[in-house]
């Protein structure tokens, strides 16, 4: 049920689309086209065997995952997509059949969503904050059928129901990201690695999955420094206003240029732009000033970009994973295996669900000491030593 | 290289625009292709450019038969045609202009400008054309722009030069001098068929005369045995007026006061520098003068398309000065407009729709907001039936109606109303024969029934012919009042030039 | 100044063709021309779509050259499954039907917007920013105050349509009174339109309470438009009250348009607007008022999106229907009749494609991929002629400069 013909449908539209000089996203898709055959085979390359495969299959009827995609659509290189790597992975340890539906607008949500339950999917997982109250809806309207929202909570422990869901919502579990760790642990190695003393950050839209990357960057170096007595400037994210520097759209490569210039002019050595593809024009503009002399880094985001975004190994640092796919591959195990959702999921350092990445090319670059530290202090706020939340 | 036309028939559905049309053009002469707007002389000239092609008839050059699929076809076989529009492009040179598809090219895909410049300069001088190879299309004037067409044509080496209505652009002293260039082309060789509807015109230059009538081929004369009106009525089919039969005026009361009148125009520039003039009712006043020197933006101030910078406009005494146009409209003034296309009609409205133009707004066209259709249809169908506006139905598009027709809906528009005051400028400007006689009996009737009339026009024989007073307009200002019964149009020519005599 | 700038000699060339401005939007064509081509644009467009549907069948592809009776065969089945669904999808169930309309009503409502410009003679791109502003104020009315639904409901559309009119009447005025070209001011609105939904989202006017993300408080159930279907009590038949708003505001158009003075002159002044200062008409507020009244459209389409749909609004609560409005108008002729039947059209290709997506692999894509080839087979006219060897207006139109004096 893979749908491969979406790459090539998906080109052909782009191309429609321009010769119809229509004024619609269609870049976007001819972008995303291509890269999604590299993701699907490093999502592949990763997991299991294709022996293992066999033998779950011959167990019986294959369970029904399915994703409703947000309208970035499956192959948005961002969250949709590594969510949708954890579905193939599923399929791929447990023999699953996923399936997706793509929604071209918001109110396609809650019928996408409808149609999944009328197929008698087994968990149903909806990709982003957007799709919050309709899976909120669906879910108090079908007690029975399993949900699972990424990056929106749904009951936390201790705090309870996060509106729109309710007490009553223990048929959904939310996937969150304690994204602030991992970035706490990047800011303290930009701050111990700048050679300005200027490092800077700037966002897609002011959203909590995002800021709160921005946040724990911000943080991390702020740690740094009352560890050092270092004084390390943090631009694009202000810790006391909650607000920053945003582009305000999850698309346009040349805000993510333009975003990166800025900084650069400002000072800044090392650039964290937490804004999907925008983070790519941002790694071009880099090379761009680093082959004019300048030595500045990049950050990445979600995944560890020097696979996703082979292009820009020879200036990205380390990258800040959100594993989302291992959130979904946890859920649809939960599934299959306990025959429940679980507890709402958390992303931690402490259960790999967020990580630093390795520093790759940079490895002889980040001094020993650092890099020491980076692993004590990983210890340190897994056993809740430090706070990453000031 | 002769050509010749046998037995061409089109059809369009309902219409016969050529029925067996025979012609022949010999080198070295000049044949006059006379016609009124719809006989069918645009039509014949695309067959014979490969723009339609024929239902019946052939096409023979040099005695072959010859299909023509396109354009390509005939200049290929040495037709060359100049249209009344010039497919020009502004911003590129003469010579640019010239080579544009055929280019001279020394290597693959490297223009040979050079080689371009001297084939259009050589053929400028060869002919007399005298036009500047690196001059800017835009920069040149209308007749200048024509030679262009004229050498585009030749540097394709056409034997045959088709003109399409070529004097119509032009102003009579280029009109001159595009005579002279057209009789130096028949003695170099070339056979020239010039399409017109202008009787004076094909008189003075054609060889040969062949008049077309519905499509049909009505008869060919030569121009020493024919006289214009022998020619009027070839071509209309019956005897034309042509010259206008008109009572002496019988002034009465002072309907228009123009007092000190300073317009600008858009780029703010003085154009009229103190008008002052008055027209009673009963009378025709016309302001003749070369284009430009004030004309149009006279009659847009006094029809409230433009507000005056200076000076007062009184009509039947009231002070109407910064007037929009509707309130010119409401104090029964009529304006024919000097662009019909442009000003007068909406082209995409209906012969009905644009018969209302100006009165839409109120009873009986209009309840409130409300459109009356019935009553609108009603008044449609009364103006064509009472002007004669030849159109197969009040619903269609008046883009479709030829331009006499077009002129007549706003006549019947301006004219059906109570009127007092008639502002028309260049009334009968591009319209043929038949048209003409028809306006000016229009406006002598509105004048003999009490109406004050002005009449601007850059035609001299026109205005002398309509007009009981006849002011000159130069440089902004009225040079001369003149009774048009004790001058000759030389001496008006001169006072047109802004000399004094 | 040179003389006789305007030849106006000899028979008109005005009538023998169509402009680019009439062949694209269709005003000014006579009526059968004015749906043939559209009717052929869109089979041809199916057509089309089938064979990429085919030529996308990677499986049936390989099977080609070693068998290619089962490829065909497939291919067949793909191309079949895709239509069975796009029509059972759109129109097979009642609840396909109300998808339709569903999808059809900010459609035909924007469409409408569009078209009323291009009657005026004035491409309004700003649709989408519009329905974003009539949206936030339909919104803001539909939390806002507490009456009952008679009352709300109307109050909640008229706020949308007065915010798009507001959105839409600043281009009009800057064209008005600076000339400013409306294309470029509208497509500048949109973007502020955007960015200040996202702002307002955030805002503690609007944001729900205890949110972080960009999501409204939800509007009044006495705000919400009424459902079709309410007395089936079937949640997914979410047809409403819309549907009937836009068929109103259709004929409403059209009564504007044909009927009133005010309409005479919106195409007058589209048609030739120094022809409409001749006439005595204030081409300045005419411009303004076409603006106003494409703006109180859009503005309604928006409201529809949160009054009918979502009772919420979050970033992209407009989609691209703004965008869609103008291939709409287009495909529609720019006549009220032809944006109902086109927004119907495009309705139910959204509704079928839906279903298209659950019950085949073909990708939501293709949808796209057919609307956009509609757009491009309406704007080649030329295209449609030649496959289809219509001989439309243009010949026919310029038979009637034959009648003369």
């Amino acid at each position: 049920m893979l749908k491969r013909r979406l790459s090539v449908v998906a080109l052909l539209a782009a191309i429609a689309l321009v010769v119809a000089a229509c004024g619609d996203d269609t870049t976007e898709s001819t972008a995303a086209t291509t890269t999604t055959q590299a993701a699907t085979t490093t999502a592949a390359a990763t997991t299991t065997t294709a022996g293992e495969t066999t033998t779950t299959e011959a167990m019986g009827p294959a369970a029904l995952v399915c994703q409703v995609s947000d309208t970035g659509g499956i192959d948005d290189k961002s969250f949709n997509e590594t969510a949708w790597n954890g579905m193939l992975q599923a399929q791929e340890q447990f023999g699953v059949e996923p399936q997706f539906l793509e929604s071209t607008d918001a109110t396609d949500y809650r019928p996408n969503i409808d149609s999944f339950i009328a197929q008698g999917c087994d968990v149903i997982i909806t990709v982003g904050f957007l799709l919050a109250d309709d899976t909120a809806a669906a879910a108090a309207d079908n007690p029975e059928q399993l949900f699972a929202i990424i990056d929106y909570p749904v009951i936390i422990p201790g705090v309870g129901p996060i509106a729109p869901f309710t007490e009553t919502s223990t048929n959904a579990r939310g996937l969150n990201f304690n994204t602030n760790e991992a970035a706490f642990l990047a800011g303290y190695l930009a701050a111990g690695m700048t050679a300005t003393g200027v490092i800077g950050t700037f966002g897609g839209i002011n959203i909590p999955p995002v800021t709160t990357f921005m946040d724990g960057f911000a943080r991390g170096a702020a740690y740094y420094d009352s560890v050092k007595g270092t004084t390390t400037t943090v631009l694009g994210w202000d810790v006391e206003a909650q607000d920053g520097l945003f582009t305000g759209n999850f698309d346009s490569l040349d805000d993510g240029r333009a975003f990166a210039q800025n900084l650069m002019d400002e000072g800044a050595d090392i650039i964290l732009p937490v804004a999907g593809p925008v983070g790519l024009g941002s790694g071009a503009a880099i090379q761009d000033a680093n082959a004019g002399g300048a030595s500045v880094m990049m950050i990445g985001v979600d995944a560890d970009m020097f696979f996703s975004a082979p292009d820009l190994q020879d200036v990205l640092l380390t990258s800040i994973q959100k594993k989302i796919d291992a959130a979904v591959l946890n859920t649809i195990s939960n599934v299959l295996v306990l025959g429940a959702l679980g507890n709402e999921y958390f992303g931690t350092l402490a259960n790999g669900g967020v990580d630093l990445a390795p520093f790759h090319n940079f490895e002889s670059a980040v001094p020993a000491e650092l890099a020491a530290e980076l692993v004590q202090l990983k210890a340190d706020i897994i056993a809740g030593n430090v706070s990453v939340s000031g | 290289m002769e050509l010749q036309l046998r037995g061409i028939t089109k059809r369009f559905p309902g219409v016969l625009a050529n029925d067996r049309v025979d012609l022949t053009v010999r080198p070295g002469e000049i044949l006059g292709l006379l016609g009124e707007n719809g006989a069918g002389k645009t039509t014949l000239m695309n067959i014979l450019y490969g723009l339609y092609s024929a239902d019946e008839g052939e096409i023979l050059v040099d005695g072959v038969p010859r299909t023509f699929s396109g354009p390509g076809d005939a200049i290929a076989a040495g037709i060359g045609m100049v249209h009344q529009h010039f497919m020009l492009v502004p911003v590129f040179t003469v010579t640019e202009n010239v080579v544009l598809g055929v280019e001279p090219t020394r290597g693959p895909g490297i223009i040979n400008m050079r080689q371009a410049r001297r084939d259009v300069a050589e053929i400028s001088s060869k002919y007399g054309l005298e036009v500047d190879p690196d001059a800017l299309i835009e920069s040149i004037p209308v007749g200048v722009q024509q030679r262009v067409e004229i050498i585009k044509v030749l540097f394709r080496d056409a034997e045959v030069l088709v003109f399409d209505e070529p004097t119509a652009v032009l102003t009579p002293q280029e009109v001159e001098e595009f005579f002279g260039i057209l009789r130096g082309l028949r003695d170099a060789g070339k056979a020239i068929v010039f399409i017109t509807h202008k009787l004076k015109e094909v008189l003075e230059i054609s060889d040969r005369i062949c008049v077309l009538r519905r499509g049909r081929t009505v008869g060919e004369r030569a121009p020493g045995e024919v006289d214009e009106a022998t020619l009027a009525e070839m071509m209309v089919g019956r005897p034309v007026e042509l010259v206008v039969q008109k009572a002496p005026a019988r002034p009465g009361e002072v309907v228009l006061e123009v007092d000190d009148l300073m317009v600008f125009d858009d780029r703010d520039h003085p154009r009229v520098k103190g008008v002052t003039m008055s027209v009673r009712a009963g009378e025709i006043v016309g302001v003749a003068g070369v284009q430009g020197n004030g004309q149009t933006e006279l009659v847009e101030a006094l029809t409230g398309m433009r507000h005056p910078f200076s000076g007062a406009i009184r009509v039947l005494g009231e002070v109407v000065t910064r007037e929009s146009p509707r309130g010119y409209h409401q104090r029964h003034v009529a304006h024919v407009p000097e662009d019909r296309q442009r000003a007068g009609l909406v082209l995409g409205f209906t012969v009905a729709e644009n018969l209302i133009l100006d009165s839409y707004y109120g009873e009986p066209f209009s309840h409130w907001i409300r459109m009356d259709w019935d009553a609108i249809r009603g008044t449609g169908r009364r103006l064509v039936e009472e002007y004669d506006i030849r159109t197969p139905s009040i619903e269609i598009p008046v883009s479709n109606l030829s331009g006499g027709n077009q002129q007549k809906v706003i006549v019947a528009r301006e004219f059906s109303r109570d009127v007092r005051l008639i502002i028309a400028s260049q009334p009968t400007r591009g319209l043929d024969v038949g048209s003409i006689e028809y306006i000016h009996e229009r406006i002598i009737r509105q004048r003999d029934t009490g109406a004050a009339v002005v009449i601007v026009s850059t035609e001299l024989d026109e205005v002398m012919a309509l007009a009981d007073r006849l002011l000159v307009m130069f440089g902004g200002r009225i040079v001369a009042d003149l009774d048009p019964t004790s001058v000759t149009s030389a001496q008006v020519g001169l006072y047109m030039a802004g000399a004094t005599p | 100044m040179s003389t006789g700038e305007e030849p106006q000699v000899s028979e008109p060339t005005s009538g023998e063709e169509a402009s680019l401005f009439e062949e694209l939007t269709g005003v000014g064509l006579e009526w059968r021309t004015a749906i043939l081509v559209p009717a052929l644009a869109v089979f041809s467009a199916m057509v089309v779509g089938a064979i990429i549907i085919a030529v996308t069948d990677i499986d049936a592809l390989r099977l080609l050259g070693t068998n290619p009776g089962t490829a065909l065969a497939e291919m067949w089945d793909s191309i079949w499954g895709a239509y069975k669904w796009l029509f059972l999808g759109s129109m097979g169930s009642l609840r396909a039907v109300s998808e339709t309309l569903v999808q059809a009503t900010p459609l035909i409502l924007a469409g409408l917007s569009v078209a009323i410009g291009f009657r005026a003679g004035l491409f309004n791109i700003g649709a989408q920013g519009q329905l974003l502003v009539g949206g936030m104020f339909a919104l803001f009315v539909g939390f806002s105050i507490h009456v009952p639904v008679y009352l709300h409901v109307p109050l909640a559309l008229l706020a949308g349509a007065l915010g798009g009119a507001i959105w839409g009447a600043i281009p009009g005025l800057l064209k008005a009174r600076t000339g400013a070209h409306e294309v470029i001011t509208t497509i500048m609105m949109n973007f502020i339109a955007l960015r200040l939904v996202d702002y307002y989202l955030k805002s503690s006017w609007y944001q729900a309470a205890g949110r972080d993300d960009p999501v409204s408080k939800p509007i009044e159930v006495s705000a919400q438009l009424p459902k079709l279907f309410g007395f089936l009590e079937r949640s997914d038949v979410r047809a409403h009250l819309g549907i009937v708003v836009a068929l109103l505001a259709a004929y409403g158009v059209y009564w504007l348009l044909f009927k009133t003075t005010v309409g005479y002159e919106f195409r007058a002044v589209g048609y030739n607007p120094h022809g409409a200062k001749y006439a005595g008409m204030s081409v300045t507020w005419l411009i303004v008022g076409v603006m106003a009244v494409a703006g109180a459209l859009a503005g309604l389409a928006g409201s529809d999106r949160i009054l009918g749909v979502l009772h919420r609004g979050t970033p992209g609560f407009a989609g691209t229907i703004g965008f869609d409005a103008i291939t709409l108008a287009l495909l529609g002729r720019s006549h009220p009749w032809g944006v109902v039947a086109s927004g119907l059209l495009f309705g139910a290709l959204r509704a079928g494609g839906q279903e298209m997506q659950v019950n085949t692999d073909i990708s939501l894509d293709l949808i796209l991929v057919i609307q956009a080839l509609i757009v491009v087979f309406i704007a080649a006219p030329a295209l449609i002629r030649a496959i289809y060897r219509v001989k439309t207006a243009r010949e026919a139109e310029r038979l009637t400069t034959g009648w003369s004096t």
